[in-house]
């Protein structure tokens, strides 16, 4: 799995990774607690300019939003029907803050400093008999996949468009679920090689 | 322990599903060379030959002993005897930076942060690559990608290297560069690969088709009836057409 990391530095690339964990948490927690499209807006504005503030090669990583727009048109769409135009409208600003940020978190934090940042908050699980740098481990992954799945949605979608010529589709869609579970079917494998967890549990 | 049964690999007896399919059943083969190199048709069974070995597959009969171990029980050691590479970079690389991808395997084995961090910079440098310390890996080349993975195992100190063709995507200075990267590292070598120059070196080679041991021998010799059946192939395509 390689993807996204900013190679030219920034200053997100300064900030401790457990302040940017941290942040990321907390913005996310409020995100949940506002259901105001309008302050949804603003906090999604708000991490636009952070993006086109970082440089070229952040803000190219927008187009991967962009081409998300057919699968956020399927959810809104439902949503609409379910929960009424504002509902449906704080819902996907909400699902594009938290990738966003999770993109910039990822994208700017080394995946050991970030399971470094994780590890002590776990440790009180190893009282249930887990593991806490295992966790670590499977949680930076999480954070990790965010941006890992923009790209192949991404690819999936230049495929498309190279054969047919026209916008991406939701019939991507499919595939593009079944290239999620080979995409963490490989880290899991890639893992197992090198011997991480075998013969311990979680 | 005899000396040959502590220094060698034997698949002994296996039978191997993968999903529906039967890949292997009841292959016997053992082998004690420096370098073994698998040849063979796409889906003769080399990966999962090769996957056998550290373990990443087990066997649903017989068994697969490594220098003794028997690979059902000690999955948990393999890895640190058995290094993989993988056949796509992309694939077996897990972390963004260059550093990180090396300093995991020392962190694995319970170094610090920092002593990690340095005994990685040790290995760059060692093998040439300080430059790329900082770098993301999605900016290296494949054949840089390649070379990272290829350190980030040796760094472990295997003592046998597994290598999935490792060449696939990778022009020709870059594979010869390669080619003697391999040659040089004191590793036991169990490559499968179609580059038959890279095969050519190797002490042994066994030829794989449709999952059964059709050809085991010197290089050169298995090579040649392997090119030989391959021309032969497509001249009965030719008629077929
Ligand atoms: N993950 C899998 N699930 C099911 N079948 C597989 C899988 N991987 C490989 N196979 C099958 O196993 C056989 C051997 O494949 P493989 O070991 O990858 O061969 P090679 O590396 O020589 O191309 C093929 O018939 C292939 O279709
Ligand atoms: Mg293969």
């Amino acid at each position: 799995m390689i993807s996204g990391h900013l190679a030219h530095r920034t200053w997100l690339h300064a900030v401790p990774a457990r302040l940017k964990l941290i942040g990321l948490a907390a913005l996310t927690c409020i995100s949940f607690w506002i259901d105001d499209p309008r302050l949804l807006g603003l906090g999604f504005a708000i991490v636009l300019v952070n993006y086109l503030c970082l440089g070229r090669e952040a803000r190219g990583r927008l187009k991967l939003l962009s081409s998300l727009v057919p699968i956020f048109a399927v959810i809104g769409l439902f949503q609409f029907w379910s929960v009424g135009g504002e509902a449906a409208a704080a819902i996907l600003l909400r699902l594009c803050l938290m990738i966003l940020l999770a993109d910039l978190v990822s994208m700017t934090t080394p995946m050991l400093d970030m399971m470094d940042a994780i590890e002590p908050l776990l440790r009180p699980l190893s009282i249930f008999g887990l593991d806490a740098m295992r966790l670590s481990v499977a949680v930076a992954l999480v954070i990790r996949f965010v941006p890992a799945l923009m790209e192949e949605w991404m690819r999936r979608n230049e495929a498309w468009r190279a054969r047919t010529g026209r916008r991406a589709s939701v019939r991507l869609l499919p595939a593009f679920l079944g290239g999620v579970v080979t995409l963490a079917d490989r880290v899991a494998e890639a893992l197992d090689a090198r011997g991480f967890g075998r013969g311990r549990k979680l | 322990m005899t000396p040959a049964a502590s220094a060698s690999i034997v698949i002994d007896r296996v039978s191997l599903r993968r999903g529906s399919r039967l890949v292997f059943a009841d292959l016997s083969v053992s082998f004690c060379e420096r370098r073994v190199g698998l040849l063979g048709d796409n889906g003769a069974g080399k990966s999962s030959f090769l996957r056998l070995i550290n373990g990443l597959l087990l066997p649903d009969s017989g068994e697969v002993r490594v220098d003794g171990l028997v690979t059902a029980q000690a999955r948990r050691d393999l890895p640190r005897k058995v290094g993989f590479v993988f056949q796509n970079p992309d694939h077996q690389i897990v972390f963004p930076t260059v550093l990180e991808e090396i300093a995991f395997g020392f962190r694995e084995c319970g170094l610090r942060r920092d002593d990690a961090n340095d005994r990685a910079r040790d290995v760059l440098r060692r093998f040439g690559c300080y430059d790329w310390i900082d770098a993301a890996v999605h900016e290296l080349s494949e054949g840089q990608k390649q070379r990272l993975c290829i350190l980030a195992i040796v760094s472990m100190e295997p003592d046998i290297l597994v290598l999935d063709e490792p060449f696939s995507s990778l022009d020709l200075p870059t594979r010869l560069d390669l080619m003697d990267l391999l040659m040089s590292l004191p590793q036991r070598l169990v490559i499968a690969s179609h580059e038959l120059e890279l095969l050519s070196l190797m002490d042994r080679v066994i030829w794989l088709s449709g999952g059964a041991i059709v050809g085991d021998g010197a290089a050169d010799q298995i090579i040649s009836s392997y090119r030989e059946t391959a021309r032969n192939a497509r001249k009965h395509t030719a008629v077929a057409q």
